[in-house]
């Protein structure tokens, strides 16, 4: 006792990862960590995930974060390593996902020569990173290691880059190793709880409202405020809607849910959102995706926005009132406060709100009739294919997904109940981030249902991560909708560009996915008729062991409705190819 | 659009500066000049280190100062957006200071 363990720069990376609690690192070796990756093989305590490309370590630690809360960590070399990493922080970055992200670097004496695999790491990531740290001496590293997972998932969560010139993990120098308890960042120190009278003046316009929505984003899910937005919710009895990267807050299946909003949300959260007198924003951000033309947003609202991120209130849309602080902790002091006022808010008085809701509801919501007709003559609907998933699975299952109609489908018709089990890439929108979201959840749940609802398109820009599912045994189930086409951009080609379908299409060039899943050493299932739909997607998800790939054909003139109409109002909305609000 | 002045002080670190200067060109901010010194002379800084409850040693911080030509609705948005860097310990511009999480109504720098 007394004295201290002495570890080289490696050694001491890893005591420190452990100390911060880390078990699972995905990665991929290379020239400037391998020292590090030296440290890894001596020691037992941290899982290392050997992934096939350094874009499906990010996407994988992703979703790991995401479906966990906890930070995800990454470990690549290099060059090429490193900035084959960079679409995985970006999209941790814009989503805000906590994330540690590793990258070797050459040598101190070699930073600026050009040397083999060199590359400006903290340069190249700087834009799409919280905050970054390059190591110049040893002796900072678990000081280093510990600040940066505190700025991680602090805040407003996102990715840190620590970039470690391969000297300062040389096996010879040894450093006396002590974690440190705390991050002491004298510069840095994000809202936590709100300012009293913001709070006061939230809650006086709550119990004014008459047509209050709830609108809750992936802020409310990093703050883990579910349980707050729900008692919330209890008091108020408004109606919610959430934001793309939101479902899951607050239950799909309860009454006052009001589904999706934004450029593909419902016709009913759009059309509650434009005429409501007040807006609740919980950990949503009024993403351009969101309010259409800032300038027509809902007219004839005041705003409570609440948020960690003084930067985000306020810069699109202007907040009446502003909330700063952990959005848990701040929903936590407007209960407490509503509490004391019961005897002045009557629900009754939003009666005629919910019921002009239900007209919209039952006037366009997401046209259920469209999957009567199953009859072989008629091609596979997409949505019909999410909505045998939802139900198979029970709404149960983490359901990762990439980008395009797919994901816009899965949003709709996959009912999410629970926050952290639907793992899209929202704001990046990057393709190929389905399958190592679905690992890195895999890895996190692997005694539950994880599945990818994915597109033609979007699963071959991570295609080769089969081969990582293969390794570690990870038995997820891959939903393949196949239009042949990018489905996305051929609908806006067909909405604003006549028709013409400019490199939309693969010209039949299209691998045969089930040989691609068995040359993988998995299952393949290709369906082709609503005959055969139902019983294949039960038959994937009753081998629990295998990993099974179902590609399903699908109607390839299909689009994703409602719509909003570029530059005008929520209230303006495609509802189908030929009708519009 | 007003020629402003903007005020920082910050942690004076390897990157700090590029951190500052890649925000105005990834945000679309202008930069119409920009000067930077270390701080020797910690007089006029003693209310951050009350607050940050610090002492600030030699060569340990910069201070910054950039002329920009915007509106005033992104005066603010750059104000926030500033202040969120982590090196940056206060910003600002004629009439608010922003001291890490603590918004003050006045010029401080």
């Amino acid at each position: 006792m007394g004295t201290k363990l002495k570890l080289s720069g490696a050694d001491m990376l890893m005591h420190a990862l452990h100390d911060e609690g880390v078990e699972l690192i995905f990665g991929y070796p290379g020239g400037a960590a391998l020292h590090i990756y030296d440290a890894i093989f001596r020691q037992d305590k941290i899982e290392h995930i050997l992934v096939r490309h350094e874009q499906g370590a990010t996407h994988a630690a992703d979703g790991y974060a995401r479906s966990t809360g906890k930070p995800g960590v990454v470990l690549v070399t290099s060059g090429p390593g490193a900035t084959n990493a960079i679409t995985g922080i970006a999209t941790a970055f814009m989503d805000s996902i906590p994330m540690v992200v590793i990258s070797g670097q050459v040598a101190s004496h070699l930073i600026g020569t050009d040397a083999f695999q060199e590359t400006d790491m903290i340069g190249i990531s700087r834009p799409v990173v919280k905050h970054s740290y390059c190591v110049f001496d040893a002796n900072e590293i678990p000081k280093i290691v510990k600040e940066a997972f505190h700025v991680a998932t602090s805040g407003r969560p996102g990715p840190v880059v620590i970039d470690i010139p391969k000297d300062m993990t040389a096996p010879d120098n040894l450093f006396e190793y002590e974690y440190p308890k705390k991050a002491n960042i004298r510069s840095y120190n994000p809202p936590v709880e709100p300012d009293d009278n913001q709070i006061e003046r939230a809650v006086t316009e709550m119990l004014n409202a008459k047509r209050p929505v709830i609108y809750a984003g992936g802020g409310a899910i990093a703050s883990n405020a579910e349980e707050e937005l729900f008692r919330l919710n209890e008091i108020l009895d408004a109606p919610v809607t959430n934001t793309l990267m939101g479902l899951g807050i607050y239950p799909a299946t309860h009454h006052r849910f009001l589904g999706m909003l934004g450029m593909h949300g419902t016709y009913q959260a759009n059309m509650a959102m434009h005429n409501a007198d007040l807006i609740i924003a919980i950990g949503a951000r009024f993403d351009d995706r969101i309010t259409n033309n800032p300038s027509k947003f809902s007219p004839g609202a005041k705003v409570i926005h609440f948020d960690v991120d003084h930067s985000s209130v306020s810069k699109i849309i202007e907040a009446n009132i502003a909330v700063f602080g952990q959005v848990k902790n701040s929903l936590s002091a407007i209960i407490k406060l509503l509490e004391t006022k019961l005897d002045q808010y009557n629900k009754d008085t939003l009666q005629p709100w919910h019921d002009q809701i239900k007209n919209w509801k039952s006037s366009h919501g997401l046209n259920y009739e469209l999957y009567k007709d199953e009859s072989d003559e008629n091609p596979i609907l997409p949505q019909a294919v999410v909505q045998h998933v939802y139900n198979i699975t029970e709404g149960k299952a983490y359901v990762t997904s990439d980008v395009g109609q797919h994901q816009m489908f899965a949003a709709q018709y996959y009912h999410f109940d629970e926050p952290r089990k639907w793992i899209n890439s929202g704001s990046m929108g990057t393709m190929g981030f389905g399958l190592p979201a679905a690992m890195g959840v895999k890895f996190a749940f692997p005694d539950e249902e994880v599945l990818c609802i994915t597109g033609e398109g979007s699963i071959q820009m991570c295609i080769q991560e089969l081969s990582t599912c293969l390794q570690y045994n990870l038995p997820i189930k891959i939903i393949n909708i196949n239009n042949e086409a990018l489905g996305m951009v051929k609908q806006w080609q067909d909405m604003n560009y006549g028709g013409r379908h400019s490199q939309s299409t693969y010209q039949n060039s299209l691998p045969d996915f089930v040989k691609l899943a068995e040359s993988y050493g998995h299952v393949g299932i290709k369906v082709e008729k609503n005959s055969e739909l139902k019983s294949a997607l039960e038959k994937a998800f009753s081998m629990k062991d295998r990993l099974v790939f179902v590609d399903v054909y699908v109607d390839p003139a299909e689009h994703v409705y409602p719509m909003l109409i570029a530059n005008h109002s929520l209230e303006d909305m495609w509802l189908s190819k030929d009708k519009k609000t | 659009m007003i020629k402003r002045k903007l005020t920082l002080i910050m942690e004076n670190k390897p990157g700090a500066l590029v951190r500052v200067v890649g925000l105005f060109h990834q945000r679309g901010y202008n930069i119409e000049s920009l000067h930077v010194d270390p701080v020797d002379d910690f007089t006029p800084y003693k209310f951050i280190e009350e607050q940050l409850e610090t002492k600030f040693k030699e060569n340990e911080i910069s201070r910054l100062t950039i002329q920009t030509l915007v509106s005033d609705s992104l005066m603010r948005q750059i104000l926030r957006q500033l202040n969120k860097l982590i090196d940056v310990i206060a910003v600002s511009n004629e009439e608010t200071t922003y001291l890490k999480g603590v918004l003050l109504d006045e010029n401080l720098l």
